[in-house]
């Protein structure tokens, strides 16, 4: 593992076309590509994050202030899904970014995470802030065979592997009494913060989940971008590369791939956590394929392992449905035209950008 | 007795997904792709085939057109998703991603178009049990239906292995299946093969909607579970192997139903996947398949 650094730092050198000079300013500055610092707009991360959390707190406690009601609950639940999905996407990312594996199967990390907090909550009466972590290592130790899996096969047949481990957990949990079958867990208990209810924070009872969502979100942002330019990034990026080379550089791969798959379940257990104690009830909906499906597809059409990428695509899949269906309401049609333009989007987007909107051209 | 009259039961199902199985493991091994839109494919194999006989075409001629319907739409589906994605050489990740976007549009437009209210075929064909053999004063039965696709199943598994062995087209696709790019040079269109290859993939995909459909009532939604399961099969019998996938759709056929019937049948669909798993786990190239080369 010593020569592990300097040879990935070479290797990736090569790989990611960084300026020249990088190489000889070897320690402390190391210069990143143009981009990667800029976030939003050119602005840096510190101006995004806190430009977003005075728009988000602005959001959340306007309605406070004013004699009547401007933002509708109805937004605010959206900002929360969105969130939501942002973390998944985020989790996702270490798998289908970094080391660049396509899983189908993640909604089934985010149902273990659901499910891990309910049950826990529910029979054992643990505190919901404790099931977190709780629910979260398990989901990492549900990993580990997914990430075994990896290590023998990759590409298309990795992709059916995750498919039909997601499919199995799912029939589990409808086949399952203790878990509520296929009604799932109704009636999880609204966690407390300080000793104040969640629904009980700002006017329509959101507003907590949705602070909480925005803190992970922008953590695990600034966690990310901080591990990309880390050893382990690096090391990240040579498998995803070129595996055979990375394992020539001394790269340890077996150990990275599993590293990614763990900790990216536990970033989607995380996920499932909140939501839970966000609708207060878990059903094995959570589970499902179309679920992976989207949480993919948030990742590629935002751009693969671009954080940006990840939210805004997150944001952006789970915005369009809705507007969509609200248009169903409004002209009367008798199907969703939501799934049917989903398609079309993944079409069109692989044939005209296939890097996703805010990926790297080097990626296509 | 009641352990083989199961298995009996479970042939004619597992006759259909090795049909299916073998439109995914021609197209992967050709092209390359994880064609994800075969289950949409066999769902409207089966809605052509339920129109037909609607219509009041006998079983034979409809299966017949609805096999040429399914080759016109897995052409079409070439043509306009996968043919530009391979001038430009980015068929990998993005091919597969093309194939989920272009399946769900498939499968959310049918809905839209055909409802989704589950249909059931008229009578195509005359349901009667057929007795095989008595033994203890219990008898073993098939039924006519699953007879009349066991056997349809082995023919057209015959007619594909007779076309493969025996014609300069099929031998060039078994060519094609281990290195296309010599098989350019050497002269073959490889355009034409590749339709080639997705007509001989959407025929089998809509012969096994068809069949399915005289068993069990259809809807827009049928294409997702039973396309992965062919996957499934696929890898299970080997990649690139007819008589692999025969065998892998034969057993797993055979298990959902010893496993409805003795087991849970809640976990009836889950047994195709944990099979799966393991036969990659334990040896990745399936039962019967050759192995595909990294390419370093």
């Amino acid at each position: 593992m010593k020569n592990d650094s300097a040879a990935s730092e070479v290797l990736t050198a090569g790989i990611e076309s960084v300026p020249a000079d990088v190489l000889t300013n070897t320690k402390k500055e190391f210069a990143l590509p143009e981009g990667n610092s800029k976030w939003f707009f050119g602005t840096s991360g510190k101006t995004t994050f806190i430009g977003a959390a005075i728009f988000l707190l602005a959001i959340c406690f306007l309605d406070s202030f004013t004699p009547v009601k401007v933002i509708p609950a109805y937004v605010k639940h959206i900002l929360v899904s969105c969130l939501i999905y942002a973390i998944l996407a985020l989790g996702l990312n270490f798998v289908s970014g970094y080391i660049g594996q396509t899983s189908l199967g993640h909604a089934a990390f985010f149902g273990i995470g659901a499910y891990g907090t309910a049950v826990l909550m529910k029979y054992s009466g643990m505190n919901f802030w404790l099931t977190i972590p709780v629910a979260a290592c398990i989901a990492a130790l549900a990993a580990l065979p997914l990430a075994a899996s990896a290590l023998r096969v990759k590409g298309s047949f990795l992709v059916v592997i995750t498919y039909g481990f997601g499919e199995v957990l799912r029939y589990v949990a409808i086949n399952t009494d203790s878990l509520g079958g296929s009604s799932g867990i109704p009636g999880i208990k609204v966690p407390t913060i300080f000793g104040i209810k969640m629904s009980k924070i700002g006017p329509t009872g959101k507003e907590g989940y949705l602070i909480l969502c925005f803190l992970i979100v922008a953590l695990l942002a600034f966690f990310m971008n901080r591990i990309e330019k880390s050893r382990t990034g690096y090391a990240f990026a040579a498998i995803r590369e070129d595996e055979i080379a990375a394992v020539a550089m001394g790269i340890h791969t077996k150990y990275y791939k599993i590293l990614a798959f763990v900790i990216s379940a536990f970033i989607c257990s995380i996920a499932g956590s909140i939501q839970v104690a966000y609708s207060s009830f878990v059903s094995p909906e959570l589970l499902t394929s179309t679920q992976s499906i989207l949480i993919l597809t948030m990742v590629i059409v935002g751009g693969r392992r671009s954080i940006k990428g990840a939210i805004l695509g997150a944001g952006l899949m789970t915005i369009l449905p809705e507007i969509l269906h609200s248009l169903k309401d409004a002209i009367g049609l008798s199907f969703d035209p939501w799934y049917i333009l989903y398609g079309l989007i993944l079409v069109i987007v692989m044939r005209v950008r296939p890097q996703g909107f805010w990926g790297n051209s080097s990626d296509a | 007795m009641d352990f083989v009259q199961q298995v009996i039961n479970g042939l004619a199902q597992g006759g259909i997904y090795s049909l299916i199985a073998i439109g995914w493991t021609t197209v992967f091994g050709i092209v390359g792709v994880m064609n994800w839109t075969h289950g949409e494919v066999y769902m409207l194999g089966a809605f052509a085939g339920y129109f037909l006989c609607i219509m009041g075409m006998p079983f034979v001629p409809a299966l017949l057109l609805s096999m040429l319907i399914g080759s016109g739409i897995a052409m079409a589906i070439d043509e306009f998703g996968y043919k530009p994605l391979r001038k430009k050489g980015k068929m990998a990740v993005a091919g597969f991603i093309t194939a989920l976007g272009l399946s769900t549009f498939l499968r959310y437009g049918a809905n839209a178009v055909f409802t989704p209210n589950p249909r059931a075929y008229p009578d195509v064909i005359d349901y009667q049990l057929i007795p095989i053999l008595t033994v203890g004063g219990k008898t073993l039965t098939i039924s006519s239906i699953h007879l009349t696709i066991l056997a349809g199943t082995m023919l057209i598994m015959v007619l594909l292995e007779l076309f493969i062995r025996r014609t300069i087209t099929g031998k060039a696709m078994l060519a094609a299946s281990q290195d296309m790019q010599t098989l350019g040079l050497m002269g073959a269109n490889s355009e034409v093969l590749i339709k080639v290859t997705f007509a001989i993939s959407g025929a089998l995909g809509a012969a096994a909607g068809v069949f399915v459909g005289t068993i069990y009532a259809i809807n827009p939604m049928m294409g997702a579970l039973a396309g992965l399961k062919g996957w499934a099969v696929a890898i299970l019998g080997g990649i690139g192997s007819i008589t692999g996938s025969l065998i892998g759709g034969l057993i797993l056929g055979v298990a959902e139903n010893l496993t409805a019937g003795f087991i849970s049948t809640g976990y009836k669909d889950a047994i195709g996947f944990i099979i799966m798993i393991a036969v990659l786990l334990i040896k990745p190239t399936g039962l019967l398949g050759f192995k595909f080369d990294e390419k370093v």
